[in-house]
This record gives C-alpha cells, structure tokens and sequence, in this order.
C-alpha cells in the first residue's frame, strides 16, 4: 500500500518537474548549429513529403497517392510555431525508416505531451463546446489545428495575416460540403453559411476583417480565446459589442497590439483603425465634441433669434397700439 | 389683402419632402451607429444599419430625380445666383436677418416665380445640392461597397478618409436643415413657406 502511495507520489513529482520545465524548453531556441542540425534533418523527411518529393520521388515504388496527403511545405513549416523543431520530435519511433513502421501512428506524440497546462485548460472549455456536444470522439486539436502550419497570432501580428490563418480553419469545413460531410454526424446537413449569417451587414467583408470565434467564443478566459466554440443560439449576435468605443475586440483580435499607441491623431482604437475603420469604435472624440457643441450653438442660436422676433414684434405691436 | 402666387410644382414638393423624411431617417440612423453604446442604443446597430443602407439608396434615387427634373424642367437655373453684385445682395440679407427682421422692415428680395430664391439661398442651396449632398452619397456608396475603397492610407484603413467625408458632410447638412427649417419661419407669415412648401402657392 505505502509502495503504491510513494510510486504516486512520485509519478505526480516527475508530472509536475515536466509541466515546469516544459515552458522553459519550449521557450528556448535552438543555438543556430542546432537548427541547421534540425533543418538537414527535416531535409531527409522533406525529400518525399513535399511538392519536390511528390514530383521526383527518391525512391521507386512508393504510394504516391498516400503521400499526396501528407506533403509539408517547407518555408510555410519553418515560419509556424514548431518551425524550429525536428520533425522527429513528434513523429517518433517507426518514423526512421521507409517504409514507415505500421504501428508508426500511434507512437505519434499527442499535443498535451509539450502543452499539458495549455492543454488542460483548453479541454474544460472544449467540453462546452459546439464540437464537443457534436463529434467529442473525433475531434482532437488537429481536426483544427494543422502543427505544420499555425503560427500564434502575436507570432503574425497583421490581423489580416491572423483572421486568414484563423477563419480557413472554420471555413475549410463549414463552407465545404465535402469537409463537413467527412467529419459531422451523419445526418446532420451542412447549413449554409452565408444564407445563415445574412443578418451581418458587409458578410463575406467581416470574414475578411474579424475571425469567426470573435462572436463565437465566450470572452471569459484572459489567457487566450477560449476554445469553448459556440452555435448560432449563444454566439454574439450584438454588433456594439465591437460597434462601439469600448469595443471587445482590443480584448480578442488586436489584444496582442495593446501596446501600441492608442490615439494616432486623436483616435480612439487606433490600433484597430491600422487595418479597419469599425464604425462607432474608431472615433475622433475631439471631432465628436467639436460637431455636437456647433450643432448645439446653432440650435440655440435659431431659438435665440426667434425669441428675439417675438419679443421685437410683441413690442412693435404695443407701440402700434399705443 | 392677400395675394397668391403659384411657386412650386408637384414634383418639386414631392421630392422636397420625400427628400426631407430620408435625411432625417438617415441622420437618426447615422447619429445611432457613429455613437454606438451598448448600454445607449438610439436605434439597435444592426436594425440601424439595415434602415440606413435601405434610405441611403432611395436617397440616391432621390438625389437622380432631383438632377434629371431640374435638367428637364430648366429648374436648375433657379440656384445659381446672377450676378452682378451677388456678394452685396448676400450681405443685404444676412443685414435682414441680424437686424431688419427685428425692426419689422420688409423682406428685401421676396421669392417671385421668376426667382424663388434670393442670393443668399441660391448660394446656399447650391453648395447643399451640388457639392455636399454628392459628396455623401458618393462616399455612402464606397461605405456600402467598401471593397471600393483604398486599402490604406497613411498607415491607416483606407476607408477613413471615405467616412470622414461621409461624417462631415452629413453634419454639414444637420446643420443646414435645422437652419433651413427655422428659416422656413420668415416669411410674410410664420407658416406661409411651409404653407407653399405643400400647396405650391406663396401667399403674402
């Protein structure tokens, strides 16, 4: 019984030394001989899995069709968040060689290896949602988050560049019959994602400007966005939401941009008026007050002047009648 | 006693004041979204933003009638002010407003069929029509197409510049209109202008 407690104790001891040194790794980059040890590599598995590779394969008899679907493109995977880590890093043993082991797959790390506390919190708020009520056996992080691509958004920092990378995930699915047919229940049809969202003004704009899980996330977790995705029934169906000078969106899509300066030339929301004009939150206040204290004067001065014609006719009159 | 004289036709009246309910459903919904507050809402965004797209288009329709009409009837001629001495007339009537009308002296170029409009009004009237009110509809429409717009400038959105010609201008003609209405109180009678404005015939 004690041994059993002490082994426990020391399983939890060695979880807890990872979770600690985990961010500390992670954070770390690789000296540059490193990197190129990583980078040649990563060459050697590149060799098949990409669009060269594809092309002229280095091998006879290879399943060209099976690698179609796994090609990496390298500039794109060097710019991503794991860019600087060796493929093997994940793609551990049965990797080695080709052809590949057959139980290779399922010696794969799991996402939580590296991110248990990230991962820990994401699965809370994953529980809640959408995808989890719907598919919570098939989804996994990869079902949206592609490892060879993602990069973090304060990593592009262009929300343009963020709100392409971030909305092609939903997209991919929800605006492909295809997509949504391979993963969705089974008879579950996919909606129409324009003629659903054709209360928004500007629709297919918005897709361009804000990312899908601005509205369709919680705004509770301060960390990051929460993962808990939400049907049409809780999203954020309030444009002053962000339509306004307190807008939500300092707090999601440029929260990484709080830094920057605020008030360019006397803005509110600068930041966001960078990449868009967001009507009722990128105001000029100095502006505002200028134009609502002239029409102020002038709605007093018309008043003034027509008080002043009774008065001057009233007395005109008694003059008269005098 | 009191004479009549026929003034406006039918569809100048009918554009007058379909024009009229359209700026003031444009500046409500306007006023709305640019001043956006969750817990101030004058009319919901949304609801404001669809009222506004609606009234901005049939404004320009509107705006289309206002044109073509003036063209085919030749009304156009009314707003431009003739000269000579159209500067002296201006400062005449601004003198009538200051002073004269409190010392009861008559108006000092009354509207006749010939010239409806005295210099003062014509010049007004016609930077209105022709420059600000284009220049809002035109920057309105790159707002309901912003594809339209540049994508940047100065290191700012592109569409900026567009919505501050588009902010500025319909402040200009807030201001106007309610000039304009308190204006509408000056002739020979407080009600005779709106009184004409519908019925066609300026009574004095």
């Amino acid at each position: 019984m004690i041994g059993h407690i002490r082994k426990t104790l020391w399983r939890l001891l060695a979880l807890l030394a990872v979770l600690a040194a985990v961010p500390a790794l992670a954070d770390d980059p690789p000296s540059p001989a490193e990197l190129a040890k990583i980078r040649t590599g990563n060459a050697a598995c590149l060799a098949c899995h990409s669009e060269a590779g594809l092309k002229k394969p280095p091998k006879d008899g290879m399943d060209l069709k099976a690698l179609r679907k796994y090609l990496v493109h390298a500039d794109t995977y060097a710019a991503s968040d794991h860019g600087q880590m060796a493929c093997t890093k994940c793609h551990g043993d049965g990797y080695d060689d080709h052809p590949h082991a057959a139980k290779a797959r399922e010696e794969l790390s799991e996402c939580q290896d590296c991110h248990a506390r990230k991962a820990m919190r994401i699965e809370r708020q994953f529980d809640k949602s959408v995808h989890a009520e719907n598919l919570s056996d098939s989804f996994t992080c990869a079902t949206c988050h592609d490892a060879h691509t993602m990069a973090l958004a304060s990593k592009l920092r262009d929300p343009h560049k963020i709100v392409a990378q971030d909305n092609k995930i939903c997209l991919d699915c929800h605006d492909s019959d295809l997509a949504f047919a391979r993963i969705a229940p089974e008879k579950k049809k996919r909606p129409p994602i324009d003629d659903i969202h054709d209360w928004l003004p500007n629709t297919r704009l918005h897709w361009k400007a804000v990312r899908c899980i601005e509205c369709h996330t919680p705004a509770e977790d301060k960390l990051s966005l929460s993962h808990e995705i939400q049907n049409k029934d809780k999203a954020e169906k309030k444009c002053a939401t962000c339509h306004s000078a307190n807008t939500s969106l300092n707090a999601r899509l440029y929260r990484h941009l709080a830094t920057e300066e605020q008030h360019k030339y006397g803005f509110i929301n600068s930041v966001i008026l960078g990449t868009s004009y967001v009507v009722g939150a990128t105001r000029n206040p100095t502006l505002d007050f200028g134009l609502i204290i002239l029409f102020a004067a002038t709605v007093v001065g018309v008043l003034g002047h027509g008080l002043v014609r009774i008065i001057t006719t009233r007395l005109r009159r008694s003059k008269k009648n005098d | 006693m009191t004479k009549r004289v026929f003034m406006l036709p039918l569809w100048i009246r009918l554009w007058h004041w379909s024009n009229a309910l359209a700026i003031t459903v444009l500046a409500v919904t306007g006023i709305s979204l640019h001043f956006s507050d969750p817990a101030l809402p004058l009319v919901e965004f949304s609801l404001a933003a669809r009222i506004h797209n609606v009234t901005g288009v049939i404004l320009v329709g509107l705006y289309a009638v206002f044109v073509i009409g003036n063209i085919v009837t030749g009304n156009w001629w009314q707003y431009v002010p003739k000269p000579p001495g159209i500067i002296q007339r201006c400062l005449r009537q601004m003198q009538y407003y200051g002073s004269g009308i409190f010392k009861g002296e008559p108006e000092p170029f009354p509207p006749t069929p010939e010239t409806n409009f005295n210099a003062l009004q014509a010049v007004t009237y016609w930077s209105i029509m022709y420059l600000v009110l284009p220049a809002v509809i035109v920057s309105g429409l790159i707002f309901l197409y912003p594809q339209f717009s540049p994508d940047t400038l100065f290191g700012l959105d592109g569409l900026l510049p567009i919505a501050l010609v588009h902010y500025l201008g319909a402040a200009v003609i807030i201001l106007f209109a309610v000039s304009h209405i308190y204006l509408g109180t000056m002739g020979p009678k407080v009600s005779s202008l709106f009184k004409m404005m519908f019925t066609g015939w300026y009574e004095h």
